[in-house]
């Protein structure tokens, strides 16, 4: 049953990367990510506040762990770039793809202190059949 | 082109915050970690249109058109935080990604057709073969778990 609600954040995360990328065509790169950001940000204080969770923030925090939120609005941008020049499910494909090859070259070297899971020679079978489904959804 | 190798390094990007989100996460807790990330995102926009001298057009006509469901990404971002946070530690790693991209997939054709008008085949035989290609290396993985 669980298995079937992670289709369903798959569902959300296609209806979020639409809703920024039809935004961004009716504002521009910039202030699309902006308002993306404010209205991200109201709706998390929300929950927040309906959690009843303090606000305090530990001091000792490693300054590269807050590189999330920076990273994330290249995320954003790239998302409206694509989806609005090559549509909903080839940029949501490419950045699967993208996910796949980094995920197991960050497990191969254990990278960022996570466990080392060699890569094994099998997986460029899927690999293979993952980018011929790219090609296929590029040429056709 | 340009467009399919910023649609592949968006998804590198991807994992790179995903795994800083989730350190940062184990410390202060899923959502102040949420928090973080778009307070640290908004400064660092408001900073980059500072830097790029980008003037902001806050007159009511310029967003008067656009419809209001296209404003709600950010809501639905919280809400894929919430929501994976709950089902992501229930399910077995090797599952997560493909029921993930499963419903990304066919959302996306979907959102797609809505937006074109039609189904290319091409997306339909593709989005099979990606699929495919993901099935067949989480059951690799799988092997390796059980021995």
């Amino acid at each position: 049953m669980y298995k079937a609600s992670a289709v369903f954040i798959g569902i959300l995360i296609a209806i979020m990367v639409s809703f920024n990328g039809v935004l961004s065509s009716f504002t521009d790169r910039y202030v699309s990510i902006l308002i993306i950001h404010i209205v991200g940000l109201i709706s998390v204080i929300i929950v927040l506040i309906l959690k009843k969770e303090k606000f305090k923030i530990p001091k000792k925090i490693p300054f590269y762990l807050f590189s999330g939120g920076f990273l994330g609005i290249f995320v954003v941008f790239l998302n409206n770039l694509c989806f609005n020049s090559i549509g909903a499910s080839l940029t949501l494909s490419l950045s699967i793809f993208g996910q796949l090859v980094l995920a197991c070259f960050i497990d191969h070297y254990g990278f960022f202190g996570l466990n080392i899971y060699k890569f094994k020679k099998k997986k460029i079978i899927g690999f293979l059949m993952v980018v011929s489904g790219l090609v296929t959804m590029i040429i056709y | 082109m340009i467009y399919i190798i910023s649609g592949i390094l968006c998804g590198c990007i991807t994992i790179v915050a995903m795994i800083a989100n989730s350190h940062l996460a184990k410390i202060i807790g899923v959502f102040k970690s949420t928090l973080m990330n778009f307070v640290v995102g908004l400064i660092s926009t408001i900073l980059l249109m500072i830097l790029v001298k980008k003037s902001v057009d806050l007159s009511f006509s310029s967003y008067g058109n656009i419809p209001l469901w296209a404003f709600l990404g950010g809501l639905v971002g919280v809400v894929v935080v919430a929501g994976s946070n709950i089902v992501i530690p229930k399910i077995p790693t090797i599952y997560t990604t493909l029921m993930i991209f499963i419903g990304q997939l066919f959302t996306g054709i979907l959102i797609d057709y809505l937006r074109v008008g039609f189904i290319s085949k091409g997306k339909i035989i593709g989005g099979l073969l990606i699929l495919l290609g993901i099935i067949y290396n989480s059951n690799v993985d799988k092997k390796e778990l059980i021995i």
